[in-house]
């Protein structure tokens, strides 16, 4: 489904060059639900940007459904990221001037669906989160874990075919946490394939893969016995 | 298509839920914008057309006729005069005579040594008043006395800027330029003309009224009754100099041409009112409309300069948004759009009641309360196709000015967009 072939990001030149990712190898197959983690600075992000097609690697190459990625143009990335991907960020980042069905909604439109379709499925997914009472608030009405929910929704709605997580209960308590960690799993078990980065090992362990990943390097990767 | 059906359910989304305050500001600033464009202009302009205006409603109609060059009157006028009165579009004319004359003020003391004889020279009109009240409406521009009575003889109704009382020249020391003093409503004036055959002709007349008005043509003429000057000149068939008609302004130059076929044989200058507008007016014309539409271009450019800039700063302040937009596949195009929808929206609202405000507002007070300029009255010269063509460049103008920012910072790099970096 994915699969990252040494991949290299650095940053700066000359003697300011850091190279934060140093040659990562990984694949990861439909329906996994995979946790990176690892200590700050160690590249999870980066690894995450590489992968979701945020950011262009140094060396290296990301493949999707066997698409080598790399020789795609700035827009054609970005339509394959609205047709198989789907992104859940650390701040929510939903559109403070659409409400959270206009949000979920948004990236379908763009694929193409009409606006009656969109906001159909859109409440499917508002509904799985268990949000289609807030459809018509605006995020600034939502709290911090409705939000991130409404995020997830959002990515998910379009059936992506890879879902990243860049920490998604990182702003969020534990009472906010759990209920996205829920969803998560909930996807999960219906075959949704996942990759989430994560601080938290608590939440981490509910992946079925954790890849730990220090200094740039994957240290290790193994499959949690559930 | 896509990227068009995003971009407007974003700029939709953006313009009704964004900040008010700022949606306010920036249409404040097109309507200012439209103002600046279609007012200004259109009040320099009016300042010229208002003089037209003038000339027109008050000396020559929508048609003048006059003696064509070193031709003492319009040949065959009376059958030019039975054609027009005959004629269904014709709703009015005026006969004028018309001749150089001489007017004394004082008549009764001699100057003393070194001094110059209270006189003026100026010319002479003869009127019928009531048929020139049908076509100026003589009787408002008198400032002071009575206008003409058709029938009584023996009275003049003098223009004001030859009289030192009234005079807007009064205090100016114009060397050859001389103007009656202690003259009147009331006063007696010695007129005196020569005529065809080389005779000289004097007549004592009474100030009846004092005329004044903005157009030279009376302002600094004077008025008798015309069968009074016939008898003067004399002349006893119909000679005159001068023939204003009054008809449709769109027929004008159709009665021109008709006029020119019937009159052929005879020699007489026959125009429309505009084309018998002084040149000297029409290159003060021509100028006022290059000071206006420099004067739009400064306004364009700021306008679109301070677009730029609130459409920049708006689109900088949603940096991250834009980032996330594209993080989630959103296509720059669709961005774009939408920001170039709102620049519409702005553009269009800024236009719209701009227009509102010209043409409910400013025309019809400009057209009740002209403004009063010491050579006109000044009105608001704004036509349908003048105000679209402006609003066309204003709206080029703006998505310009919303679309090149929206550009500079959507093609950024996404990443970079999302983390603020």
């Amino acid at each position: 489904m994915i699969r990252a072939e040494n991949i290299v990001r650095s940053f700066g030149e000359g003697d300011l060059k850091i190279t934060v990712l140093k040659g990562v190898n990984l694949e990861i197959k439909t329906g996994e639900f995979v946790a990176i983690i690892g200590p700050s600075g160690a590249g999870k992000s980066t690894l995450l940007y590489q992968m979701s097609l945020l950011d262009r690697p140094t060396d290296g190459h990301v493949f999707i459904d066997n698409i080598n990625t790399s020789h795609l143009s700035d827009v054609e990335k970005t339509e394959l990221r609205l047709l198989k991907l789907g992104y859940v960020f650390q701040d929510y980042a939903l559109l403070p001037e659409l409400d959270a069905l206009e949000n979920v909604a948004l990236p379908m439109i763009m694929a193409g669906m009409t606006k009656e379709d969109a906001f159909k499925k859109a409440e499917q997914a508002l509904l799985r989160l268990s949000l289609l009472d807030k459809k018509h608030n605006l995020p600034s009405q939502l709290s911090g874990g409705q939000q991130q929910r409404v995020s997830i929704a959002r990515a998910i709605a379009h059936d992506p075919a890879i879902l990243f997580a860049d920490e998604p209960t990182a702003n969020l308590d534990s009472t906010s946490a759990d209920p996205v960690m829920d969803a998560f799993l909930d996807l999960h078990r219906d075959g949704q394939t996942i990759i989430m980065i994560t601080h938290e090992e608590e939440y981490a362990k509910k992946a079925e893969r954790i890849i730990i990943l220090k200094d740039g390097v994957i240290v290790s990767d193994q499959k949690i016995k559930k | 298509m896509n990227a068009i059906r995003t971009g407007w359910f974003l700029a939709l989304r953006q313009i009704r839920r964004g900040g008010k305050g700022t949606t306010i500001l920036i249409i404040f600033i097109m309507v200012l914008t439209f103002l600046n464009l279609v007012v200004v202009s259109g009040l320099l302009l009016g300042l010229i057309t208002g003089s037209f205006e003038q000339f027109r409603e008050s000396y020559s109609g929508e048609v003048i006729i006059t003696s064509a060059p070193l031709r003492d009157y319009i040949e065959n006028t009376s059958a030019l005069i039975s054609y027009l009165e005959n004629h269904p579009k014709v709703t009015a004319i005026s006969p004028r005579h018309s001749v150089g004359v001489s007017i004394l003020g004082t008549l009764n003391d001699l100057p003393g040594k070194n001094e110059r004889q209270n006189k003026i020279s100026t010319r002479l009109v003869g009127i019928d008043p009531d048929k020139e009240e049908v076509l100026t409406g003589f009787s408002r521009f008198i400032i002071k006395g009575e206008p003409l009575v058709a029938g009584e003889e023996g009275y003049i109704v003098m223009g004001y800027n030859f009289l030192r009382k009234y005079s807007s020249f009064a205090d100016a020391n114009i060397p050859g330029l001389d103007l009656l003093a202690d003259v009147d409503v009331g006063s007696r004036v010695k007129v005196t003309l020569s005529t065809k055959d080389g005779g000289i002709v004097s007549k004592d007349f009474i100030v009846k009224g004092i005329a004044k008005s903005k157009i030279d043509e009376v302002s600094t003429r004077m008025f008798i009754n015309d069968s009074e000057l016939k008898r003067m000149l004399p002349v006893n068939k119909e000679q005159y100099q001068e023939i204003a008609i009054k008809t449709d302004p769109d027929f004008a130059p159709d009665l021109v041409h008709e006029l020119e076929e019937f009159h052929k044989p005879y020699a007489a200058r026959i125009q429309t009112s505009g084309a018998a507008i002084p040149s000297f007016l029409r290159d003060i014309e021509t100028t006022m409309a290059v000071l206006g539409n420099a004067l739009s271009s400064i306004a364009l450019v700021v306008a679109s300069i301070t677009i730029f800039i609130v459409v920049f700063i708006n689109a900088v302040t949603k940096r991250k948004f834009i980032g996330i937009m594209k993080g989630i596949g959103i296509s720059p195009l669709a961005i774009e759009i939408s920001y170039i929808l709102q620049a519409f929206f702005y553009g269009i609202s800024g236009s719209i009641i701009g227009l509102i405000l010209t043409f409910g507002v400013l025309k019809p007070y400009f057209d009740a309360y002209p403004i009063n300029f010491p050579f006109s009255d000044g009105i608001l010269v704004a036509t349908a196709s003048g105000a679209g063509i402006r609003v066309l460049i204003l709206l080029v103008v703006t998505l310009i000015a919303g679309y090149v920012p929206a550009k500079l910072i959507v093609r950024r790099n996404t990443l970079d967009a999302i983390l603020g970096r």
